[in-house]
């Protein structure tokens, strides 16, 4: 290897791309504007020393989109059968070291397959082959293999072979070779995300089952994922699309009750849907009654932070220190913060301080540093003990995890900690849970722990995300004012042929589970707003997409309620009881009438509904193309005083020229 | 650009002049850039380094005090970044490979992987050969201007030169034989 002088010297360096020179000296002049501006004014204040929150910030974006672009897949699960490709390539690399003379084996004659570009490998290369040939065992793996194909494989290919499940197998119908050999030996930790699978609520018949039920859900980390994967330019993966979530993202002006005895209204409204021809929305809103600054209760918060190694990146912990900080900002000098954090050991960083302390709470975040692997489990009793040690009956006992979702030391039993959050939250003390990063984060455990804990999952994407779930809405992410909140609707067979609950998939109820106090659901704190669509069909119209049953009767017995569409239920506990109360009021004609004051909302969420829909493929969606939707937002953004609508259309440009992962 | 020039030209953007740091930027963009691919063999690696060094200068050019070149300086630098990063994703990413091992697509790739297996032993080798054999053998700097940007002496270049070709032939016999 002594002509290392001849390999430095002819080592062919590509020319440098344009883009990224620009986005490098951009980023780089920002940050040489923020130290600027920062020695200016010498102030204590000095958030931003040395190496920027920008560079971190800036950074991972770029690396994220690359490897994003570079791996182009549009499911994660089809991750686990790569990362198995990878090992084996790997070992291929290993085992043969410096065999460069091997000559190709012309996979080329021997197998045809459709789905995979074979024909670009050129004979010039010694490794592609190879790696092509490994990609070739993958299709056996899997099981996708068609069988002309398996029947001509070399013998020796299919002699060794890992057994995956045959789940994997929609990897083989992506028609790009080029890049899957890019993608086995490079298994992206970016895209580690972990979302759980989930399918579209169908159209149901309202003579087969008349009751829809399902719990409310304030939660908007699937709208801020979705919104930093469209912000890199590529489409999110289905299931990380909620619609309740994204719909839930915005705050709208449904009609609020004067006091807390009833802690919300609901309001109604019905419109032509704009997506299915002949068919009806039925929107659902209720905004939650928000507190008065003197009204507010006393707040203990436990900060429980995640500070392994996997949140080392630059939108994680330096993220979460600056949410924290301005968290800080929204409570009172009363109130109490304590830190615990967890990584390889959990530790109690800072013991229950007072806000008015603030110092010495910011000195003790701003000492944080990631390492380690991830004792979550561990750190969740630790914040637990501190906060029951703390407890105050009267005060908001809440605990905020701070995490990548990756809980991978000690806790294989997520329902062992789920029950854990339950029952401590009978005890008073409630769980929220912000998300952070991406390439680790783990959603469906963040809802889990966030649902049975009776809190918020938010998930941080940048700076301004956590402006509003912490500063703008803290007194919806920290004053619960109802819990388990159900909505049941039943619907007139006589009015509705078929209807379709938009979204809510992992929020449904059984229709007994109403009525019982013992079951879990969604909670809605000071000032959240929650909106719920449903498609209806109206009965004799063309539209309905179920046929009527031959053996049951058709006929309808006429009641004294027919002018109704239907009945809205709703259930719900105030903070501290455990007895549910009952509202309930008709859906008749007249709420085809929408309100003036609520219009641009009804018009909005119906836009948003949408795009959620068409992000996730939806299958009822005719004739709504990403530019209805710009309209329609456009048409209804209304004041739109913090710019979230705003952004959301600028979403929805995105979505169009994004590319599908 | 002529060292009055540029002299002027840092001076400016020590003031905080953004437009001096701008064009500072431009002028030696390149330079990073060439380093960085040198550093790991692959392009989006080596851009993610460059950025994350145009970032660093930001911070760092008051720092610079005019009593080296500039270039010499800058080198350290990019060799710091180069070292963070490799730090970083040697933390994190344990499965990734992206920085040893990229796929061949042409010939021309494969002896960049060749030569990022050699790099590679150098690492094991001992701390410090890789930038010593970047500096000296493809960027082309004498042994005292590597031990300059490197904060060594002269001799600590030349034992790391020794040491390497050293150990390399006899790997090679190892692999020969």
């Amino acid at each position: 290897m002594t002509d290392i002088d001849k390999l430095l010297q002819q080592q062919n360096i590509p020319p440098a791309d344009p883009a990224a020179k620009q986005a490098a000296m951009r980023a780089a002049l920002a940050e040489f504007q923020q130290e600027h501006e920062a020695t200016q004014n010498k102030k204590q204040n000095n958030r931003s020393s040395g190496q920027g929150f920008w560079q971190r910030l800036r950074l991972i974006k770029d690396a994220t989109l690359r490897s994003m672009i570079m791996t182009s897949f549009t499911k994660r699960t089809l991750f686990a059968g790569f990362a198995a490709a990878s090992v084996t390539v790997l070992g291929f690399f290993i085992a043969l070291p410096m065999l460069l003379s091997v000559s190709p084996p012309s996979i080329d004659n021997q197998i045809k397959i459709s789905e995979i570009n074979m024909s670009s490998a050129p004979s010039t290369t010694v490794y592609q082959p190879m790696a092509e040939d490994i990609m070739v065992e993958e299709v056996v793996i899997t099981g996708y293999a068609k069988p002309e194909m398996q029947a001509s494989l070399p013998a020796h290919r299919t002699a060794s072979k890992l057994s995956l499940p045959a789940s994997h197998g929609d990897v083989m119908h992506m028609n790009a070779s080029p890049i899957m050999t890019d993608v086995a030996v490079q298994p992206a930790p970016q895209n580690r995300d972990k979302f759980s699978e989930q399918q579209e609520n169908p159209v149901k018949r309202t003579a087969d089952e008349p009751v829809s039920t399902f719990s409310i859900d304030v939660d908007t980390a699937s709208y801020s994922f979705v919104r930093s994967q469209l912000n890199n330019g590529i489409l999110p993966p289905k299931n990380a699309v909620r619609v309740e979530e994204m719909l839930n993202y915005f705050d709208y002006n449904y009609p609020v009750p004067q006091n807390q005895e009833q802690p919300f209204l609901p309001s109604v409204a019905i419109t032509d849907s704009p997506w299915a021809e002949g068919k009806k929305l039925l929107h659902i809103g209720i905004k939650g009654y928000d507190v008065s600054a003197q009204q507010k209760p006393k707040t203990n918060l436990v900060f429980l932070l995640d500070v392994s190694g996997s949140m080392n990146s630059p939108n994680k912990l330096p993220l979460v220190k600056q949410s924290m900080d301005m968290l800080l900002g929204s409570l009172k000098p009363d109130d109490t913060v304590a830190i615990v954090v967890y990584a390889g050991a959990a530790g109690t960083v800072l013991e229950p301080t007072a806000v008015k302390d603030k110092q010495k709470i910011l000195t003790a975040m701003r000492n944080l540093e990631a390492g380690g692997s991830t004792a979550g489990a561990e750190g969740i009793k630790q914040a637990y003990q501190l906060a029951e040690a703390n407890f105050d009956q009267d005060a908001v006992n809440r605990i905020i995890l701070a995490t990548d979702g990756d809980f991978n030391v000690g806790i294989n039993d997520t329902e062992q900690l789920k029950g854990y959050i339950e029952r401590k939250r009978e005890q008073g003390i409630f769980l929220s849970v912000l998300g952070f990063g991406r390439g680790n984060y783990n959603d469906e455990l963040m809802q889990t722990l966030a649902q049975n804990g009776n809190g918020v999952a938010a998930y941080i994407d940048t700076l301004s995300e956590a402006q509003k779930v912490l500063v703008q809405e803290a007194n919806a992410a920290l004053f619960p004012i109802a819990k388990d909140v159900k909505i049941q609707l039943e619907l007139n067979p006589a009015k509705v042929a078929e209807y379709r609950l938009i979204g809510y998939e992992t929020r449904l109820l059984n229709r007994e589970d109403f009525n019982n106090d013992k079951v879990d659901a969604g909670d809605i704190g000071a000032g959240h707003s929650v909106t719920a669509l449903y498609e209806l069909t109206l009965t004799g119209s063309d539209a309905a997409l179920i046929d009527a049953s031959r053996y049951t009767s058709n006929t309808l017995e006429e009641t004294n309620n027919s002018s109704e569409y239907g009945f809205l239920k709703l259930r719900y506990k105030l903070p501290k009881e455990s007895e549910s109360k009952l509202l309930q009021r008709a859906i008749t004609t007249a709420d085809s009438q929408v309100d003036d004051r609520l219009q641009n909302d009804v018009a909005f969420a119906t836009a948003v509904a949408g795009f959620a829909q068409h992000l996730k493929g939806s299958v009822y969606l005719k004739n709504f193309s990403y530019d209805d939707i710009i309209a329609m937002a456009q048409a209804s953004k209304g004041d739109d005083l913090y710019g979230y609508r705003t952004e959301f259309i600028q979403l929805v440009r995105k979505a169009k020229i994004a590319k599908e992962l | 650009m002529d060292p009055d020039n540029l002299s002027q030209l840092i001076q400016r953007a020590q003031a905080g002049e953004a437009d001096a740091f701008s064009e500072l930027l431009e002028a030696h963009y390149e330079l990073i850039y060439r380093f960085a691919f040198r550093w790991c063999a692959k392009r989006e690696a080596a851009e993610d380094i460059t950025q994350q060094c145009c970032i660093k200068l930001a911070g760092a050019i008051k720092q610079f005090q005019h009593r080296s070149k500039f270039s010499t300086w800058l080198y350290r630098l990019v060799i710091n970044t180069a070292h963070d990063w490799q730090r970083h994703e040697g933390r994190h990413h344990q499965t990734d490979t992206s920085c040893d091992q990229p796929v061949a697509a042409t010939a021309q790739d494969e002896s960049a992987i060749y030569l990022q297996q050699v790099l590679k032993q150098l690492d094991v080798m001992g701390e410090g050969l890789r930038e010593t054999a970047l500096l000296v053998l493809a960027e082309g700097f004498n042994h005292r201007e590597a031990a300059e940007i490197l904060g060594v002496k002269e001799s600590t270049i030349s034992w790391r030169l020794h040491h390497m070709r050293k150990q390399l032939a006899s790997t090679d016999g190892a692999h020969t034989s």
